[in-house]
């Protein structure tokens, strides 16, 4: 497989990721994320949408990566 | 007899910080800084903190997206055709449009980014006036040090603004100049004056390397204020919307102005007027504030 077809594989994974993350930031208050997230914090009922807002722009961004990646190669005259 | 509530900004200092906004958000001299240091020098009790200061600032930092956003529309309207162009044919190519998109794009993501996560801590952090006049003074020796460079930057090229700067920034330039806008989260560091500092230390020219700095300023600060327009619009809106709007039109007249006269000056001129004013003005009201 080429280096080009893994770096596809590899941001759709890392899209599919950051963006369940966003979900997760977005509908969980912080005393409800798993505890290796950054901003859980046990009892605050505080939802930390500006992390879910960063996963998310991530996640489009590997999104555009893997789009652009997955292209037709031009072939150089 | 019903009690009034007292205004939290007066008509009048809504003028005067609309105006200085409009003006300092484009002008290389930190808005931020200048809006902590005004009112601590006018003895007025509106700190950066202050939530409906915080509300105030995001309507006129919209207004002034706008004004960026109406300015360069024509430029705007052709890099997102040029997006599109790329998108559609899944490659950038020659095409300078698509590119400088895509340019403007990889710059703003880390300046997003850092602005989300550490906004909140570094406003705790650097609140006062006086660390806002200290760090205006070392914005000077920054924009100094960026003129010392523009110096050995090459000549303006042929051809369009455009086409040169998405000739001359690779990626990785990009991503650099778009980083360096964090800084302006501290008060007293100027975001154009960064992303223009960046732009002349990857090669561009200093008229190329403001076009770039405004066309940067604009997702970032739009996206910065439209996030917290909700405040605007909610309860911490409440007694603020009526000056936040005097303040936002004259911050739109300002950036107007300063916009149409900083695009023409940079053809011909030097950041050193910039830098000299931000050391002196630094350092005397360090001193001031000191005493």
């Amino acid at each position: 497989m080429s280096d080009n077809r893994w770096t596809v594989i590899a941001a759709c994974i890392a899209g599919v990721l950051l963006i369940v993350i966003a979900i997760v930031y977005f509908a969980e208050p912080a005393k409800s994320l798993p505890g290796f997230f950054p901003g859980h914090e046990a009892g605050s009922s505080h939802h930390h949408v500006k992390h879910g807002i960063a996963a998310l722009l991530l996640g489009i961004g590997a999104f555009v990566l893997a789009w652009f990646q997955s292209g037709p190669r031009r072939v150089e005259a | 007899m019903v009690a009034l509530p007292l205004a939290l900004i007066s008509y009048g200092q809504a003028v005067l910080l609309g105006l200085l906004q409009g003006v300092t958000e484009l002008f290389p001299i930190s808005s931020l800084g200048h809006s902590v240091i005004v009112p601590q020098l006018l003895g007025w009790d509106i700190h950066q903190n202050d939530s409906f200061f915080i509300t105030f600032l995001v309507a006129t930092h919209l207004a002034t997206a706008l004004v960026l956003l109406a300015f360069f529309r024509r430029d705007w309207a052709r890099i997102l055709r040029g997006l599109g162009r790329s998108l559609r044919n899944r490659e950038i190519g020659d095409d300078s449009d698509a590119r400088l998109g895509w340019l403007l794009v990889v710059g703003t993501v880390p300046a997003g980014l850092l602005g989300l996560l550490l906004e909140h801590a570094l406003r705790g952090l650097f609140a006062s006036g006086s660390s806002a006049a200290f760090f205006l003074m070392l914005n000077g020796f920054m924009l100094y040090g960026a003129e010392r460079l523009r110096r050995r930057a090459p000549a303006a090229e042929e051809g369009e603004s455009d086409e040169r700067i998405a000739g001359r920034v690779s990626w990785r330039d990009a991503l650099g100049v778009g980083a360096a806008q964090a800084i302006a989260l501290i008060p007293g560091f100027s975001r154009s004056g960064a992303t223009m500092g960046g732009g002349l230390l990857v090669g561009l020219s200093n008229e190329d390397s403001a076009r770039f700095a405004f066309l940067l300023a604009t997702p970032i600060i739009g996206a910065a204020a439209l996030l917290k327009l909700p405040e605007l619009l909610g309860s911490s809106g409440n007694g603020v919307r009526g000056p936040a709007l005097v303040g936002s039109l004259c911050s739109a007249l300002t950036a107007y102005l300063a916009v149409r006269f900083l695009m023409r000056y940079f053809e011909t001129n030097r950041l050193t007027p910039f830098a000299v004013y931000c050391v002196v003005a630094g350092a005397a009201t360090s001193l001031y504030f000191a005493l």
